[in-house]
């Protein structure tokens, strides 16, 4: 298990830290962590989104995968997933991971080989070279 | 597209455990971007928020994501280091490049006194911008000695703010103790265009990096 399994078990830390919410985290997974056994948990880009399976299913879905798989009818990140519907990331690296083994949701995992290749690197620079400054002005107008 | 098998996208792996859903996605479904990921690291209140704000196409979101802290504690008698894992506030934020490259800047939380393990946040980044303040320099050593570990390209951004520096360049990379190869600048978190150029200086070192 890696990082928030063998730290955060409820056993090992006793201390509260942030403030409450109203159910706490871990329960919503039925006490499981992320990183699916396999000892590195999903990056927080990796991208969801719902399968026409789990889009005909939402209604038999309750509470948080329904809201996931709801959420994910235009692909985003796990981290944008968090963020949006108020949850740990870890909690919703384990529900993406659920429904995923249902066939409910398409889980896109970045491949390092392809993020760091020098094609995109210079795609990226390019992208962002031609975004305009606040005066209008990108950084490849000169 | 929107039936049949299909497969795997150009720059993904399938997810570690199979059977991954093939050619599932909802019917009209978009294919997701291929998210690359950046970092934006600094002290508490150094302007790393600030920074992702000025140039993501969203408000930056907030989650809640884990870190480990590693506390080498003096009242530690076996003298090995206690890791416990905090649970903080990330915030970040993203910009679409074209419909199949989409980048993301993740504010890595402000920590000064002790080593944390931002792995979990970090991992597969493809550079980081280490933001500072030049009057609470000290803030960012941990950032910097993490991306140094870890071999992933950086630079560091000194914040201007109000448009005014406390210390130089060369005082700051002095200071900060960074090697000859990490590029040291002055930037306005608060202006578009200047975080833009924040981002390239790391984009390009990363891009030479690969081509070095």
């Amino acid at each position: 298990m890696a990082d928030a399994g063998t730290d955060s078990a409820p056993v090992a830390d006793p201390e509260p830290v942030g403030p409450a919410s109203a159910v706490r985290p871990f329960l919503v997974t039925a006490g499981r962590v992320a990183d699916g056994g396999s000892g590195r948990a999903m990056p927080v880009e990796t991208q969801v989104v719902a399968t026409a399976a789990g889009l005909a299913a939402l209604g038999r879905l309750s509470f948080e995968q329904y809201d996931i798989v709801a959420a994910c009818r235009l692909p985003q990140s796990l981290a944008e997933l968090a963020a949006r519907l108020r949850l740990h990331l870890n909690v919703v690296r384990v529900l993406a991971e659920d429904l995923r083994e249902a066939g409910r949701l398409a889980v896109y995992v970045p491949d390092t080989d392809a993020t760091h290749d020098a094609s995109v690197l210079r795609r990226l620079i390019d992208g962002l070279r031609a975004i305009p400054d606040s005066e209008g002005v990108s950084s490849d107008s000169d | 597209m929107a039936s049949g098998p299909s497969p795997t996208p150009k720059g993904y792996r399938v997810t570690p455990t199979e059977p991954l859903v093939r050619g599932a996605a909802a019917p009209g479904a978009v294919r997701p971007p291929l998210p690359v990921k950046m970092v934006i690291a600094g002290g508490f209140g150094v302007g790393k928020t600030t920074a992702v704000g000025a140039i993501s196409e969203i408000e930056p979101l907030t989650t809640e994501a884990s870190i480990t802290e590693v506390a080498a504690g003096v009242d530690d008698l076996t003298h090995t280091p206690r890791k416990t894992t905090t649970t903080v506030a990330m915030d970040f934020g993203c910009l679409t490049i074209d419909p199949t490259l989409k980048l993301y800047l993740f504010g890595t939380p402000g920590q000064e006194r002790f080593g944390f393990m931002w792995d979990d946040i970090v991992e597969g980044a493809v550079g980081g911008l280490v933001i500072v303040d030049t009057r609470r320099l000290d803030d960012c050593y941990a950032a910097v000695d993490y991306f140094e570990h870890r071999g992933i390209p950086f630079a560091v951004a000194v914040n201007a703010f109000d448009g005014r520096v406390e210390h130089t360049l060369e005082e700051v990379r002095w200071a900060l103790d960074v090697s000859e190869g990490v590029p040291v600048t002055v930037f306005d978190a608060r202006e578009r265009g200047s975080v833009r150029d924040a981002l390239l200086v790391v984009l390009e070192l990363a891009l030479a990096r690969t081509e070095g």
